[in-house]
C-alpha cells in the first residue's frame, strides 16, 4: 500500500489520543495499600480519565517551524512529550523521521560531583550525539559556555547561571534534525533569552524542523511560519501564524492570553 | 525516482538503527565509567575501597565464623574459602541493591530526555562488574601466597561464570528497578532480602554443610550452585559442569520476567515518577 505521506514529512501524527488519569495513585505506598485496602481500591476505581489529546492528526514537513499555541491545559506540552517519545500514546500512530532533540530542560542529567567537561560529553550523548561526535564538539561547547577554568571543576561548584550556560551550550551543538522547544526558554535573563532565540533563528535558516510551544504569541508570529491552535486536546486551527493567533485572540479563551500578551509588551 | 528515494530512505533508516544501537553501548559505557568514579568519590582511599571493603568484610566474617563459631571448611584457609565466594557475591548483591533506585532516583532525567532507559540499571551492574574484576588479581595473589596455583582454567571459567551471572543480573535489576518506581518500599525490602539470601547461600559455610541436612532443596537457590562454581574455580581450578543448570534456568527466567516487567511498566514511568 502506498503511504499518503511524502518523505518530506518528518513528524506525522495519525489520530493520536492521549489519556491521563486524574487523582490516581501511581506510586503505591505499601502501608497505605495494606491498611486502607478498601479505600485504596475505591480510589483506583474512581479515577477520572482526562483526554489531553483527542484524535489529533497533523503532519509537519522538513524545515517547517511550527508554533503550538492555546490556553493552559490544551495539550501543548503533551504533544511535545509525545513527539519526543517521553510519553507513550494511548491511541493512534506517530511517525518521526530524524533525530529529535527536546529542549525541554537544559542540562538534564548533569551530575554535581562530576566536572563540567565530562557532564557535557554525557549530556551530548544523552541528547543524541555519538561519543565521537560529542568529543569532537567539546571544544566548541566549552568555548560557547564561557566557563573557562571552571570546566574542570565539579559542577556542584557552579552557579545556576553557569549550569544553564553549559546546558545550553550542549543543546546548541547537538545538531538535531528536529528541535522541540518548550517554554523553558522563557526563564533566564533577557540576554540569555536573546541568545536562545538567535540560536533558534540560526537553526531555522539551516532547515532544522522546529516545534515551539509558547504562550508568547509575538514570538510565534516572529519565529514560526505555521501555527497550530490547540484547545481541549483538539486542533482548533492550523495555518499562517498571523491568522491563527488572531483566531485564538478572538476566541473566549484567547481573551486571557491577549491580556497577558498586552502586559508583556 | 520514487523507488530510488524510498530505497534511500530505507537505507538511512537502517543507518539510524545501527547508530542507535552503537549509541546505546556508548551510553552504557559512559554511565559505567561515571558510576565507577562516583562510588568512592571524595573518600581518602578512593578506589582502594573496592578492594579494602571485601577484604575487611572477610576479616570480620572469618573472625566471627572460623574463630568464634568454628565452621569446618576443609583444607583451605577460611579467608580464601570465604573470599572466593564473597567477591562474586558482592558483585551480585551490590548490583541489585544499588540499581533498585535507578529509575526512581533519576526522575528528572527520565522525564526530560528520551534514551534507552534500561542503560541506567545496567550501568550499575557493569560498574560493579568492574569492581569485581579488579578484585580477581587480589584473590589470585592471596592464593599464590597460600601456596595455591591459579590455573589456565580461569581463562575459560571466569568469562563463563561471569556471563551467566551477568544475564541473571540483567533480568533481576530490570525487574527490581521497574517495580521500584511504583513501589518504593521495594528498595528497602531488597536490602533485607539480600542479607537473607547471603545467609541462605553457601558463602560463609561450605555447600556440603547444608546438603547433608536439607538435601537437594539447596538447588532451589540458583546462587548456591553459581557461588559453588566460582569457589571450585578459584580454589581448585575446577571448571563448572552441568550442575550449574539452576543458575542457567534462573538467568533465563529473570531475563524474561525482567524484560516483560520493564516493557509493561516503562510507559507508566512518566506519570509515576
Amino acid at each position: 500500500m502506498r503511504s499518503p505521506y511524502s518523505e518530506h514529512d518528518v513528524i506525522i501524527l495519525e489520530n493520536v489520543s492521549k489519556r491521563y488519569f486524574l487523582h490516581s495513585q501511581h506510586i503505591v505506598e505499601l502501608k497505605k495499600a495494606i491498611l486502607h485496602l478498601p479505600a485504596f481500591v475505591k480510589a483506583n476505581r474512581a479515577r477520572q480519565p482526562f483526554w489531553a489529546l483527542r484524535d489529533v492528526s497533523l503532519t509537519i514537513r522538513r524545515g517547517e517551524s511550527v508554533g503550538i499555541i492555546g490556553p493552559n491545559g490544551a495539550g501543548k506540552s503533551t504533544l511535545l512529550r509525545i513527539v519526543s517519545r517521553l510519553a507513550p500514546l494511548t491511541k493512534g500512530k506517530l511517525t518521526v523521521r530524524g533525530r529529535v532533540s527536546p529542549l525541554l530542560e537544559l542540562g538534564a542529567g548533569f551530575h554535581p560531583q562530576i566536572n563540567g567537561r565530562e557532564n557535557a560529553v554525557l549530556n551530548a550523548v544523552l541528547l543524541g550525539l555519538s561519543h565521537k561526535e560529542a568529543k569532537e564538539k567539546l571544544p566548541e561547547i566549552l568555548e560557547f559556555s564561557e566557563l573557562g577554568e571552571f570546566i574542570d571543576q565539579p559542577m556542584r561548584t557552579y552557579s545556576s547561571g553557569m549550569y544553564v550556560r553549559l546546558g545550553f551550550a550542549v543543546a546548541v551543538h547537538v545538531r538535531p534534525k528536529i528541535l522541540l522547544v518548550d517554554e523553558v526558554l522563557a526563564v533566564g535573563d533577557a540576554e540569555f533569552q536573546h541568545k536562545c532565540f538567535d540560536h533558534i533563528e540560526k537553526l531555522r535558516r539551516d532547515k532544522v524542523t522546529i516545534v515551539l510551544v509558547s504562550h508568547d504569541l509575538e514570538n510565534v508570529k516572529r519565529f514560526c511560519d505555521r501555527a497550530i491552535l490547540l484547545n481541549h486536546g483538539v486542533v482548533a486551527a492550523d495555518g499562517r501564524p498571523k491568522e491563527v493567533v488572531a483566531e485564538y485572540l478572538s476566541s473566549p479563551s484567547g481573551f486571557a492570553a491577549a491580556s497577558v500578551s498586552q502586559a508583556d509588551h | 525516482m520514487a523507488a530510488a528515494a524510498s530505497a534511500g530512505y530505507a537505507d538511512s533508516l537502517r543507518r539510524a538503527n545501527l547508530r542507535d544501537v552503537a549509541r546505546t553501548w556508548e551510553l552504557l559505557l559512559l554511565l559505567t565509567v561515571r558510576d565507577v568514579k562516583l562510588r568512592y568519590e571524595g573518600t581518602v582511599l578512593g578506589f582502594l575501597w573496592t578492594l579494602a571493603k571485601p577484604l575487611l568484610l572477610a576479616l570480620v566474617f572469618s573472625f566471627a565464623l572460623s574463630r568464634v563459631l568454628r565452621i569446618e571448611v576443609g583444607d583451605a584457609p577460611y579467608v580464601l574459602f570465604l573470599l572466593s565466594a564473597l567477591f562474586p557475591w558482592t558483585w551480585f548483591q551490590s548490583s541489585i541493591q544499588f540499581s533498585a533506585g535507578s529509575f526512581s532516583n533519576n526522575a528528572a532525567l527520565l522525564k526530560k530526555v528520551y534514551f534507552p532507559r534500561f542503560v541506567l540499571p545496567f550501568s550499575v551492574v557493569t560498574s560493579q562488574l568492574i569492581h569485581f574484576l579488579l578484585s580477581i588479581p587480589i584473590l589470585a595473589l592471596l592464593l599464590l601466597v597460600a601456596g595455591y596455583r591459579p590455573g589456565p582454567e580461569w581463562l575459560l571459567g571466569v568469562p563463563l561464570l561471569m556471563a551467566i551471572q551477568l544475564l541473571m543480573l540483567a533480568g533481576a535489576v530490570l525487574l527490581v528497578a521497574s517495580f521500584n518506581v511504583f513501589l518504593r518500599d521495594l528498595e528497602h525490602l531488597v536490602e533485607v532480602l539480600m542479607l537473607l539470601w547471603l545467609y541462605l547461600t553457601p558463602i560463609l559455610y561450605p555447600l556440603s554443610l547444608v546438603k547433608e541436612r536439607i538435601g537437594s532443596i539447596i538447588y532451589l537457590n540458583p546462587m548456591a550452585t553459581l557461588i559453588q562454581a566460582w569457589r571450585d574455580l578459584f580454589l581448585y581450578n575446577q571448571l563448572p559442569g552441568i550442575e550449574i543448570w539452576p543458575a542457567l534456568v534462573f538467568a533465563v527466567v529473570a531475563l524474561v520476567a525482567g524484560s516483560i516487567a520493564f516493557k509493561a511498566l516503562e510507559g507508566q514511568f512518566e506519570v509515576a515518577l
